[in-house]
């Protein structure tokens, strides 16, 4: 095998693949770190909330919704529910003296809880739902399945809508002066309590998109946001807790250096030097990429 | 006349010698109806409380929430494994799994130790996930599989003998072990190192301008944290015969978690009481649906959104005013100021 052919035949397929998988976790870290950003919580049930979104995909698109409207319509109905989980069990613990450890708590309770709910509602099995665009394109040669190419754009797409309107709107603004200043911000008439409570269900609905978006690709089953939720955290440190451009950067880099490393050593060995790299980011810049949301 | 501390330290020991004496009676109870089921669940409960007990030490004295304490539980657990089934000594298990718990809690320590406040808690959880997924894909190791024919032993004590084979033998055994844990903790957070590990859960920034390090009480009580789940750890074997890489999942971290809530935070005793009591539950509602989850984790919310004491911390202020009742030698003003939380906070000028 000559270098031009590795090149076309190993390496590029690797980093296209190392690619969608960089945007899926980019679109489950972007909602935990918006969450964190702005509220100052570690959600530890957001990938129960992504299982949620896939489930309601599935259970729809059973009862004849299309995958376009799915797409629209999950994150829609996962915004109550965000709104409801943070009235009833963030906001009555939010002035307890270790918020952060007490929110972490009843999120991860939470978690127990839709988990098992799931099983009952759904059943333990996977579920994998058929992929909505078939086929696959060549291009420059590779073969790539048409579905991760839809999903790469499809999550560039939501990245950039993002943070369009977290930077460049009026409710953008509002959202970040509430979470440099929530004081300051509620005298300034910015209606901090909802945004607080929009900010965590736009979060839920954006783990619920993730969920409609990847149950194609990594099958649906009660406990699937555990296998995202370690690489998800990671991406939210490396790339600073809160920054919406650091957990781009970071969840497509650590994707790469997996995808990259898994083509020299065993694929097994690769989950260490990810985590290895968000060590050396918490020994050498605890702060992350980039700094937080709200703070410049 | 003691302070606070100490006040309610006490009446933590006097449920802990209310724990032991219900442990004894119901395995008399045991031993006569000659019962192996409810024994061995009750050795696999105060197991789970060595961890929990490590949990509670982190969370509840210096304030650190640890999400993989199950980390150094499997090392442990699989250090004695492998120990056993090479020469099955109890004493040299336990010394291999104190040995390799306490390397395992200074690199993990170092690593942790950085951090503090959620970096740490999400730090500890992917330490321990990460590490578990390697042993979850090591052959040598049983894989996802786990090992399994680890000889039942003698655990030999002088001229006596128990045998890990006898429910009621290895029941004693393990109470006395995690009892013994309980009450070496206790001792340690009564001592001046201890005052400072409770001083960086009330006020970390002041606790340098005291002159303590605070780096080098938040690595030692990592360390003896993870000491304690590994020695915890090392037992799990010899009661059940093998080891799977589950013991280091987060499920296992998170019920420790779990118990330590339930029982009560920084109470030390609760994280007991609270294991058990996590374990009865789950046989309980297990025995009518296998969704336990869902009343576990709505009681877990409940605890720690209304009852951020749990359940000694409920039952411990009423035996800390039965204690003070008792008249005790010298007047309270003799003692001279100590280091306490209470003083810390109102010393803040922040």
């Amino acid at each position: 095998m000559t270098a031009i052919d590795y090149l076309q035949f190993v390496l590029a397929p690797q980093v296209v693949n190392g690619l969608a998988l960089g945007v899926a976790v980019v679109l489950v870290a972007l909602g935990l770190t918006i969450i964190f950003g702005m509220l100052d919580v570690i959600n530890m049930s957001h990938g129960e909330f992504y299982a949620i979104g896939a489930y309601a995909a599935l259970a729809l698109a059973a009862a004849g919704v299309g995958f376009w409207f799915l797409l629209v319509l999950v994150p829609v109905l996962m915004i109550p529910l965000g709104m409801a989980a943070e009235r009833l069990l963030i906001r009555p613990v939010f002035g307890s003296k270790d918020r952060h450890v007490t929110t972490l708590l009843v999120t991860f309770g939470l978690g127990l809880i839709v988990e098992d709910v799931l099983k009952i509602i759904f059943g333990a099995n996977t579920q994998r739902p058929p992929t909505p665009i078939p086929g696959a394109s060549e291009m420059f040669g590779i073969i790539l399945p048409n579905y991760r190419l839809f999903l790469i754009l499809v999550g560039a797409a939501i990245v950039l809508g993002v943070a369009y309107v977290v930077y460049r709107t009026r409710l953008g603004a509002m959202v970040r002066a509430a979470a440099f200043d929530r004081n300051m911000a509620a005298s300034l008439g910015v209606p901090v309590s909802l945004v607080y409570a929009g900010t965590f269900a736009f979060g839920v609905g954006l783990a619920g998109l993730a969920g409609v978006l990847l149950a194609p690709i990594y099958s649906v089953f009660p406990t699937m946001g555990r296998d995202f939720i370690l690489l998800a955290f990671t991406v939210v440190i490396v790339g600073g807790m809160g920054s919406i451009w650091g957990a781009v950067v970071a969840g497509l880099l650590l994707t790469q250096v997996q995808a990259l490393a898994s083509l020299v050593i065993s694929p097994v060995w690769t989950d260490p030097i990810v985590f290895g790299t968000m060590v050396a980011f918490l020994v050498f810049r605890p702060q992350g990429l980039f700094g937080r949301l709200g703070h410049a | 006349m003691h302070d606070r501390l100490t006040q309610s330290m006490r009446a933590s020991h006097l449920l802990a010698l209310l724990f032991v004496l219900a442990s004894l009676g119901l395995a008399a109870i045991g031993a006569v109806t000659g019962d192996t089921f409810y024994l061995r669940l009750g050795t696999e409960a105060l197991i789970f409380a060595g961890l929990a007990l490590s949990v509670d030490l982190l969370l509840g004295y210096s304030g650190a929430l640890s999400l993989g304490q199950a980390l150094y539980f499997g090392i442990g657990a699989y250090v004695s494994a492998l120990t056993l089934m090479k020469v099955p000594s109890f004493w040299l298990a336990m010394a291999a799994a104190f040995a390799a718990s306490l390397l395992a809690a200074i690199i993990g320590g170092l690593i942790a130790n950085r951090v503090r406040g959620v970096y740490f808690a999400l730090i500890t959880f992917g330490l321990a996930q990460v590490f578990a997924k390697v042993v979850y894909n090591t052959r040598e190791l049983g894989a996802s599989d786990g090992m399994i024919g680890i000889p039942v032993i003698e655990i030999g004590f002088g001229p006596f003998s128990v045998s890990a084979g006898s429910p009621v033998g290895f029941f004693l055994v393990v109470l006395s072990i995690i009892m013994g844990l309980y009450a070496l903790t206790a001792y340690l957070l009564d001592t001046p190192f201890g005052r400072v590990l409770t001083a960086l859960k009330a006020n970390e920034k002041r606790v340098p301008f005291l002159g303590y390090s605070v780096w080098r009480a938040r690595m030692a009580a990592y360390v003896l944290a993870g000491l304690i789940a590994g020695l915890s750890g090392a037992l799990y074997p010899m009661l059940r015969g093998f080891v799977s890489p589950e013991l280091m999942f987060f499920a296992t971290s998170g019920n420790a978690v779990i118990s330590v809530i339930l029982g009560g935070v920084g109470t030390l005793i609760g994280a007991i009481y609270g294991s058990v009591l996590l374990v009865i539950l789950k046989s309980i509602i297990g025995s009518w649906t296998e969704h336990h989850l869902i009343v576990i984790g709505a009681l877990f919310m409940v605890c720690v959104m209304f009852l951020p004491k749990g359940l000694i911390g409920f039952v411990r202020p009423r035996i800390e005013a039965l204690l003070m009742r008792r008249p005790q030698a010298g007047p309270a003003l003799a003692e001279p100021a100590r280091l306490t939380p209470a003083a810390l906070k109102s010393g803040s000028a922040s």
